[in-house]
């Protein structure tokens, strides 16, 4: 009896002490990692619109952010937007399941609180009234060049092999893919964790909504010439002709599936194609709905 | 009891006479699954070096206030504390390695390897000499995965370090992870031969 008494309490100590050392190392650590992650993701998605360090973004470009939730009260399930408004407040739209417009109610925060997830849930259930659950779905970012739509930013997460994959998909006003980017993954190394390679993502780039609508993998082996253009940033020039003759060729293609790696290849095609096709039918509700009441956005 | 080894005898018993791969057959499921290449084997091997050299330090320290009844957990408990500790401190200081190590980090809290080294070494020695130990065995792994890496690579998809070397993909089924279990044994029967090669000319 004594015996176990002794243990729990060392036991109770020695797990305190862990606690406290991974605690200390969190609070210490913690507001770097993030900034990190905020700097990697901003650098990924102007890299994915085709600016980079050496060719930065105009002045004009912006990025709006759209936030995606799922408002349900009782029985009734509602899809609602916060988007952002021309004079620079914020706006909560509730669209129900057939598309058709059920609410606008004002959302009273500041603009630098709205990427923070907790304030952002709080301000949009004070805005809505009572006896309403809402739940974040996802985020989609407009990007827009001197007031006009260019392209869409789209994070998302869908299920790989082993765990969630998170990625960023960037497409462009008709829903052509202009890129998309590995976030994270744990898929396993050397076979699904290739995804992350130029060969596998550049695969996507240029693809149309009608191709992507019924994108499959494919088990054939990539052709070479194929994978020189795909790997074009790593190796040697190409003739700009020859490489938009065999973008071409293959712009309809599906995906050919990397190596012994066959289910995080159609995990991540079949999360494309889902983020696509969901996206492009969510954008022409939203922009009927906006339309319709006269909802002025800066996009 | 204490070893009577110099530091540099205890680096080199790890990396040579108890190699924690092909001696002491610890780790075989990170052996037989990352080791598909050269630089993933030496990714894991200094993630495990790391936890290794704080765990055995940590383990020295506080061995006289160790329950013996609760040694096994406090180890494990360690072990995930210093692999908490660095993958927090990689991913806010250094991003950049963090994108390549992060997901080998993570994998070490069950590793056999460092709960042995803890239970057979570091609870009985001092902390100088747990150090040395644990850089022994960290080096040790390093260059068992790093072996198997290569002969993987090479024969697997034909590249030492991401670079063609062969032009051609031999056989794929060295990346596959049975294939592992192969290479894991071979090579270990080389390293014997090796030795009773040694033994032999020495004798003679």
């Amino acid at each position: 009896m004594k015996d176990i008494l002794t243990i729990i309490f060392r036991l109770t100590v020695a797990c305190l002490l862990a606690g406290l050392v991974m605690g200390a190392a969190f609070i210490v650590t913690d507001k770097a990692k993030k900034h990190n992650l905020h700097v990697n993701e901003q650098k990924v998605m102007f890299s994915l619109l085709g600016y980079s360090a050496k060719k930065p973004a105009p002045e004009t470009v912006a990025l709006h952010e759209v936030y995606r939730y799922i408002v349900s009260q009782g029985d009734v399930l509602n899809v609602g937007y916060l988007l952002p408004l021309q004079d620079g407040s914020f706006s909560f739209v509730t669209v129900d399941l057939s598309g058709a417009f059920v609410a606008q109610n004002p959302v009273n925060i500041p603009a630098e609180k709205v990427a923070e997830e907790g304030e952002r849930s709080q301000a949009i259930l004070a805005s809505i009234g009572a006896g309403k659950t809402i739940r974040y779905a996802d985020q989609t970012i407009v990007v827009t060049n001197g007031g006009k739509r260019t392209a869409y930013l789209l994070p998302g997460k869908f299920p790989g092999f082993k765990t969630f994959i998170g990625t960023i998909l960037a497409v462009d006003q008709d829903f052509s893919i202009l890129g998309l980017e590995i976030m994270e993954h744990e898929e396993d190394p050397g076979l699904g964790g290739e995804i992350v390679q130029e060969y596998f993502k550049n695969q996507f780039k240029g693809k149309p909504l009608e191709t992507i609508k019924k994108l499959e993998v494919m088990k054939t082996p990539l052709p070479e010439e194929y994978l020189r253009v795909l790997e074009a940033d790593k190796r040697e020039r190409l003739d700009a002709e020859e490489v938009a003759r065999i973008q071409e060729q293959y712009r309809d293609s599906d995906i050919y599936a990397l190596t012994g790696a066959t289910i995080s290849s159609s995990a991540v095609t079949n999360g494309v194609k889902a983020m696509v096709k969901k996206f492009a039918y969510r954008l022409e509700i939203l922009d009927r709905v906006l339309a319709e009441q006269h909802i002025a956005v800066p996009f | 009891m204490a070893t009577d080894k110099t530091s540099f005898q205890l680096v080199v018993n790890g990396i040579l006479n108890e190699n924690p791969i092909f001696r002491l057959v610890l780790s075989m499921c990170p052996a037989v699954g990352i080791s598909t290449t050269v630089m993933n084997g030496f990714m894991l091997g200094i993630a495990v070096l790391f936890v290794q050299v704080f765990s055995s330090c940590t383990i020295a320290l506080f061995k006289n206030v160790i329950h013996p009844r609760i040694r096994i957990p406090t180890y494990t408990l360690t072990i995930a504390t210093w692999v908490t500790v660095i993958d927090m401190v990689l991913a806010a200081y250094l991003p950049e390695a963090y994108a390549k190590m992060g997901i080998f980090v993570k994998l070490i809290v069950a590793f056999a390897i460092i709960t042995m080294r803890l239970e057979m070494f570091a609870c009985k020695e001092s902390v100088n000499a747990s150090f040395w130990d644990g850089i022994g065995m960290g080096l040790g792994f390093m260059f068992g995965m790093m072996a198997l890496g290569f002969v993987r690579e090479l024969l697997g998809l034909g590249t030492i370090l991401g670079y063609d070397v062969l032009g051609f993909k031999p056989l794929l089924f060295f990346v596959l992870p049975f294939a592992g279990f192969f290479c894991v044994g071979l090579m270990m029967a080389f390293f014997n031969y090796i030795e009773i090669v040694y033994k032999r000319a020495k004798r003679a």
